[in-house]
């Protein structure tokens, strides 16, 4: 919780305070999906701005990271705005959940939520655990910042190790791999397989992690043999990434013509790595 | 099952039976199961194939032989078609700088090689520059003259007939490997002029099939004289 204690209030504030979490609490709670942890003691803070922020957001089934920030109470710096603002936030918590609290918190909040959830897809996507309890669980907690940051940080090696036409590098690099997410995607829903459309280009946009880190090592490193080994590792460990999710999505008769496409596009990113020197 | 499935598959398309909502642009009702361009599952026929059934399509391309055209009777993919073109646009980029690079070696051992990404580019552009356009223009040519064309079964055919210049390109490079012969000119010139031909034959013998010996004689000879040109192009760009 990033605000912490800031003044501390009067007590005739505290059990007013009480009251109003009681209200959205018993409100809220048919409502919403809460994650299961203890609900956390209502404390006094003060944001700068006196913005009425949330009681207890109502989360989106699907957000699986807690919110960093514990939501504070409405401030109550003086009654009669506390009091229309209490009645708006009651009814934004109990209606309209989450959205006042996000974009309400810091940056560095959402920043930081952000990269824990990539964090946490990478995890789950990269480092595939066969023991892992639900194999299909990154895909149902897709996000595309991940993606967008490897896609680009790709592009960008890419075209500083280049010597020449580093735009064009650049361009090249960024339209195979983001025309290619979206084609190999429509590839597989044409074959009648069943898979969501943006969980699919999460997806293989993760699984351009290992070509990021060989990207990184041949450019550092210009042996020929070197760069050859280490990219050959990395689009062995990329292909390994995609491959379950990929097969698991069409008909096991077509399993070769889904995956096809996915390691064509790697291997042509992988000489793509190689030849640029 | 196959044979019955196929046989199905050709009554419905000489029926042409009404089905299907058009949610798209609300649009007349098409007479199939065309439901605009912007649906998916308008284009799921045309990739309603196995592993087994690309296979076998790919195999019997190489060889000239007439049988294709009744492979694709009923049921013509453009899966071949897409995929063997993007194959084709990769092995060209690459094998391509690659020959850049071992011409480099051999003149000046210690020079700067330069990857050419322009060649991804003119790759890209040709390939699927000639597999979309020539079966279309071709399809405007039959029509006009009077024969009732198929366009998917016209893309489909020439996406296969490109998928004899994918294991030649690679053979042009490592088959003297193999045997360790150096690379030379005149091996290059003949393996594109086999692959040239028996892709352009390919492509005579299906079309020749479909317009059934009318008179499109001089058609189907120029669908023969562009396929070859097609190889001759691809040597001389990327393989000099």
């Amino acid at each position: 919780m990033s605000h912490g204690d800031t003044i501390p209030l009067h007590s005739s504030a505290q059990s007013d305070i009480d009251e109003i979490e009681n209200l959205i609490n018993a409100g809220s709670h048919p409502v919403t999906v809460l994650p299961a942890r203890p609900p956390s003691p209502p404390r006094a803070s003060i944001p700068v701005s006196f913005v009425p922020s949330a009681a207890p957001p109502s989360l989106p089934s699907y957000q699986k990271v807690p919110p960093s920030t514990a939501p504070p109470p409405p401030p109550l710096p003086n009654a009669p705005a506390a009091a229309g603002s209490r009645l708006g936030v009651g009814i934004a918590a109990d209606g309209f959940g989450s959205p006042p609290d996000t974009l309400t918190e810091p940056v560095l909040d959402t920043v930081k939520r952000d990269l824990s959830r990539i964090v946490s897809n990478l995890k789950l996507v990269v480092f595939p655990n066969p023991f892992r309890e639900d194999p299909g669980k990154a895909l149902r907690d897709w996000d595309l910042w991940g993606p967008f940051f490897f896609i680009i940080f790709l592009g960008l090696v890419l075209s500083w190790s280049a010597s020449v036409k580093k735009s064009e590098v650049f361009a090249v690099a960024f339209a195979v791999l983001a025309a290619g997410a979206v084609i190999l995607t429509l590839n597989v829903l044409l074959l009648g397989g069943h898979i969501i459309f943006f969980q699919s280009l999460s997806l293989l946009g993760y699984c351009l992690f290992p070509l990021d880190i060989g990207a990184l090592i041949c450019m550092l490193k210009d042996n020929v043999v070197i760069k050859i080994v280490v990219v050959s590792i990395t689009l062995a460990w990329s292909s390994w990434a995609a491959y379950p999710f990929m097969s698991a999505a069409v008909n096991p008769r077509r399993k070769a013509l889904a995956l096809y496409p996915v390691f064509l596009m790697y291997i042509s990113v992988g000489f793509l790595i190689i030849a640029i020197d | 099952y196959k044979l019955l499935k196929l046989l199905v598959q050709a009554v419905i398309a000489e029926e042409k039976p009404s089905a299907g909502t058009s949610q798209c642009s609300g649009e007349e009702q098409a007479a199939n199961n065309w439901k605009g361009f912007c649906s998916l599952s308008s284009y799921t026929p045309y990739f309603n194939v196995d592993t087994e059934v690309v296979v076998d399509r790919i195999i019997s391309s190489v060889y000239p032989m007439d049988d294709f055209s009744r492979k694709i009777d009923g049921s013509p993919d453009l899966y071949g078609p897409v995929w063997i073109s993007a194959t084709l646009v990769f092995m060209l980029a690459a094998l391509g700088n690659y020959g850049t690079y071992l011409i480099q070696k051999r003149s000046e051992p210690n020079g700067d090689w330069e990857f050419d990404v322009s060649y991804v580019d003119w790759a890209a552009c040709v390939v699927f520059g000639y597999a979309i356009a020539v079966p279309a223009a071709f399809y405007f040519l039959l029509q006009y003259f009077g024969l009732n064309a198929n366009l998917v079964r016209l893309w489909c055919m020439w996406g296969y007939s490109l998928f004899v210049f994918v294991p030649a390109s690679v053979s042009i490079f490592f088959f003297p490997l193999l045997f360790l012969v150096v690379p030379s000119e005149i091996f290059r010139w003949i393996i594109i002029i086999l692959a040239g031909s028996a892709s352009s034959w390919f492509v005579y013998l299906n079309l020749k099939v479909s317009t059934e010996g009318s008179d499109t004689m001089p058609l189907v000879v120029s669908a023969l004289v562009l396929q070859f040109a097609l190889a001759l192009f691809i040597k001389i760009f990327f393989f000099s």
